[in-house]
């Protein structure tokens, strides 16, 4: 399988002076094409600050990632926004849905910024709308739509430019059970149906236990590993449930 | 404990207060350096009725205080608006509202009296320039004027009760917004204008009717300069402009971003649409204050443009006008004058003054008769008395070759001189006149002499022709030596009171007519014009900065999310600032554009007008004003948008 994402000996600190926190231990992993892999944590475990180093958005204070390739820790400002926009794709707890324009121009505005022209953006659109089943929903706001609907608009939006790499950060956070049941089998569909490679972060172990793969953090480091196998969802589950136990029972559990 | 939190508010929040506190500064100075003018002796002194239009004036600044109460009661509301999740906190803290304002009202009184400390400064220097302009304008020469007390407890006077208009207008937000409000916001954006398409349209129609009006008003000005029209068209397509200046930019506000929708490929490029959306939600909601805003500018930049001309075409006008030192005309219809001085002892009190150079006599004839008026609109009913006047060639050559022109000869022709622009359209070519057996044919209508009597007309015939006709009025025209002399004094030591017929009433004459008099007169009259408009237009110029840049700045705490999202979808620094540049700049530029634009009619108008007065030669220095005006407000409010933009930037571009 293909590497996509590539992540070798990373550190981040925060602060200075005298009061550094280390938040990243030199962490490394990879994640092949077309996987699901989930990151699981204690609270303060560094998983949050794992992925918005791989998301760009913050930066590492030492070690390499890579990302379809490319080594993105070496990248200047405006080249990680170009990449930002043309590789990663991102699903946030707060949905992140501008709220100004409807759930059509949110999801087509990652291709209006990579100014693919207007013929294939709508055909696009078409396409992701109709595949996580939100065709009738375009021409709404956001405050217009339930949080399940707005996650489904923001994972749509996610996949539009086919991204190596989509990123979500505890993407069931403002959701309810029944709602995060939903986004999880839309994550699913986009994992199996669409072959998207996915990297979420995540508290809740029944969530986690829709991922391939599953990595612990704690104080910065990759603690276990859990992998499917030919396992079933709630062996999976059971699995989560005694490592984070393991790990000091701090995951919610439901 | 509120007076705590109040004092580190204010430090805290000292970013968002800037430009509030830079209109606040900027206002107070510019009513104190203005009520200076008012309420100080200095100008009265040189100003001849300035006493008397002081109240006139004070109303004046009272009216433009109200406008300013109005902007700084919006400008107060964006500023709770900034801080309302902050205010919503309080109240979830059990703070009442009765708390909340008290805390807010208490940190706004302190950004006023330090904003009014300062303004009341700078006033004093803006006050001492505008008076170097105002002496400039009077032909005097400037020294440091002395302040006045009325001024500013005048001053603090609008001030005060601008800031208790203000508070009450944040009070009445308080009192109905709900806690969910204040901290969540308007969860509902704004989806979309009702109607646009009906706004569109009146977009179209009141941009049809603004030009209209325009033309209009050029047309008004024509037939009543020409015709004698009355100005009800004139008025109207004043009217009609002004409405409709207003209306376009409320529409326009309401149906731009539908247009610019409608257009799908430009949409779908870059960060369009998210600027589309961010401007319909703004625009919209803002419509009728943008429509306000352009109304205001608009009025500044025509009264700027009029005021700077009316000053420009004084001296013009005046050589128009009064083209000698003094000129003198007997009235022969006078009955009941007392005191009227004789030519010879007036001659001796004008030297006393001045000495007189050279003495030029001229006179008007009369048939008696209306074989003139006849072919003009001064004729039939309500004309009776209305004869015609005659002036010998002789005497018109002697008066107008010291002036510079060259002598007229007239072989049993005629030449009409005239002083109103539509006397040359009549058809007087094939007009012959008759007089005592002899004939006169047409020997031209002009309009190049400056005025020697005053009247509509009157005709220039060979000698012969005035030797059988009733001496009308003598005058006698003077040139003195150069140099100021006291001609408010002069004028008053020649004149005379008149008795009305019925006895009940009497009034001051004088026979006299005295360039430097009128120059004084006019000189006050533009010096109190051009120094109006340029306090309105700053004031109404700074009012539409203000609203305009904190409506964008009250926006920045929902438009730092919106463009965090943008930057995790990759769109980098520079692209989030070109991004921010066209979302504000085009709220700027939308009261502000047309305004501008106006400077282009308003110059032609005023253009045409001095054409038909016959003072074509300010026809480039017309423009040229126009183009300073337009140039100096475009600066300023690039300034302005300038500091706006920047403060936005750093607010929201995310890194």
């Amino acid at each position: 399988m293909k590497e996509i994402l590539k992540i070798q000996n990373v550190v981040k600190y925060y602060g200075n002076g005298s009061v550094v926190i280390k938040a990243l231990d030199g962490i490394s992993f990879s994640v092949a094409k077309g996987e699901f892999v989930a990151i699981m944590g204690a609270s303060g475990s560094g998983k949050s600050t794992l992925l918005n180093v791989i998301a760009t958005i913050d930066r590492a204070s030492a070690g390499e990632i890579y990302i379809g390739g490319k080594q993105i820790s070496a990248m200047r400002e405006e080249a990680l926004s170009a990449f930002r926009r043309d590789a990663l794709g991102f699903v946030f707890q707060e949905y992140n849905l501008l709220d100004t324009l409807t759930i059509g121009e949110n999801i087509a505005l990652p291709l209006y910024l990579k100014k693919v022209g207007h013929d294939r953006a709508e055909r696009e659109l078409q396409r992701v709308a109709q595949a996580l089943d939100i065709g009738d929903q375009l021409q709404k706001f956001p405050y217009e739509l339930s949080g399940g609907q707005r996650q489904r608009a923001a994972c749509a939006r996610a996949i539009i430019t086919d991204p190596s790499l989509i990123l979500a950060d505890e993407p069931t956070g403002a959701l309810d059970s029944k709602n995060s049941k939903g986004l999880m089998q839309t994550f699913q569909k986009m994992h199996t149906a669409l072959g998207s490679t996915l990297l979420m972060v995540t508290h809740d172990p029944v969530v986690g236990s829709y991922a391939d793969r599953l990595l612990f953090l704690k104080d910065g480091k990759i603690w276990s590993e859990v992998l499917r196998g030919g396992r079933s969802r709630q062996e999976m589950h059971r699995e989560i449930l005694s490592v984070t136990a393991a790990l000091g029972g701090e995951a919610d559990v439901y | 404990m509120f007076t705590k939190l109040a004092l580190r508010n204010v430090r805290r929040q000292i970013g968002n207060y800037l430009i509030y506190f830079i209109t606040v500064s900027l206002t107070v100075a510019l009513l104190f350096a203005v009520n200076n003018i008012i309420f100080g002796d200095e100008i009265a002194k040189f100003a001849q009725g300035m006493t008397e239009m002081r109240t006139g004036l004070a109303g004046f600044v009272v009216f433009i205080a109200l406008i300013v109460a109005f902007v700084l009661s919006y400008a107060t509301s964006f500023m709770l608006r900034l801080r309302k999740r902050e205010f919503g906190t309080y109240l979830t803290l059990g703070m009442t509202r009765k708390n909340i304002l008290t805390i807010f009202v208490f940190e706004t009184a302190i950004i006023c009296l330090i904003a009014m400390g300062i303004g009341l400064v700078l006033g004093l220097f803006i006050y001492q320039g505008l008076m170097a302009i105002f002496m400039h304008l009077l032909n005097m020469e400037f020294a440091i004027s002395a302040y006045s007390m009325n001024g500013m407890l005048f001053t603090i006077a609008l001030v005060t009760g601008i800031f208790i208009i203000s508070s009450v207008a944040s009070a009445l937000y308080l009192k109905k917004v709900s806690i969910y409000d204040l901290i969540h916001g308007d969860k509902k954006v704004e989806k979309s204008v009702k109607h646009p398409l009906v706004w569109l349209i009146i977009t179209v129609l009141t941009l049809v009717v603004c030009i209209c009006s325009i033309a209009v008003f050029y047309w008004s000005v024509d037939e009543i300069m020409m015709k004698g029209m009355n100005a009800n068209y004139l008025f109207l397509s004043l009217f009609a402009f002004a409405g409709s200046m207003i209306l376009f930019h409320v529409a326009l506000s309401k149906s731009l971003v539908y247009v610019l929708m409608k257009r799908k490929r430009f949409c779908s490029r870059g960060t369009h649409i998210f600027v589309l959306r961010q401007l319909s939600a703004v625009l919209g909601s803002n419509a009728l204050m943008i429509g306000l805003l352009a109304f205001l500018l608009s009025f500044s930049v025509i009264a700027a443009n009029v005021c700077f001309v009316q000053k420009a075409m004084q001296e013009l006008s005046l050589n128009q006008n009064c083209p000698y030192d003094i000129v003198y005309s007997d009235n022969l219809y006078s009955t009941g004058d007392t005191g009227k001085v004789p030519l010879p002892q007036a001659e001796e009190v004008i030297e006393s003054y001045k000495h007189i150079e050279a003495k030029y006599p001229y006179a008007l004839y009369t048939t008696g008769k209306n074989d003139f008026y006849r072919n003009t609109r001064w004729s039939g009913e309500g004309y009776a008395g209305l004869t015609d006047s005659f002036m010998s060639v002789s005497d018109f050559n002697a008066v107008t070759q010291p002036l510079g022109f060259d002598p007229v000869v007239l072989n049993d022709t005629y030449l009409i001189v005239a002083n109103l622009p539509e006397i040359t359209d009549y058809d007087w070519e094939n007009f012959t006149f008759t007089w005592k057996e002899q004939d006169y044919k047409y020997g031209g209508v002009t309009r190049e002499y400056p005025s020697l009597a005053y009247m509509y007309f009157y005709v220039v015939v060979p000698d012969a022709a005035v030797e059988d006709m009733k001496k009308e009025v003598s005058y006698m025209a003077y040139d003195i030596t150069d140099g100021e002399y006291d001609a408010a004094s002069l004028r008053q030591a020649l004149s005379y009171t008149v008795e009305r017929e019925d006895g009940a009433e009497t009034y001051e004459r004088t026979d006299f007519r005295f360039r430097e008099y009128s120059r004084q007169q006019e000189n006050a009259t533009s010096a109190i014009l051009v120094v109006g408009a340029l306090f309105a237009a700053a004031i109404f110029l700074f009012m539409a900065m203000a609203i305009l840049a904190l409506k964008t700045l009250s926006g920045l705490s929902d438009d730092k999310k919106r463009y965090q999202i943008l930057y995790r979808l990759g769109t980098g620094e520079k692209e989030q600032g070109r991004t921010l540049f066209a979302q504000t700049f085009t709220f700027f530029l939308t009261p502000f554009a047309a305004c501008i634009l106006i400077s282009v009619p308003t110059a032609m108008i005023i253009k045409h007008i001095i054409t038909l007065s016959g003072m074509a030669v300010l026809q480039w220095q017309i423009y040229g004003i126009a183009a300073s005006i337009a140039g100096v407000m475009t600066l300023i409010y690039i300034l302005y948008y300038a500091a706006t933009y920047m403060i936005a930037k750093k607010a929201v571009v995310h890194r």
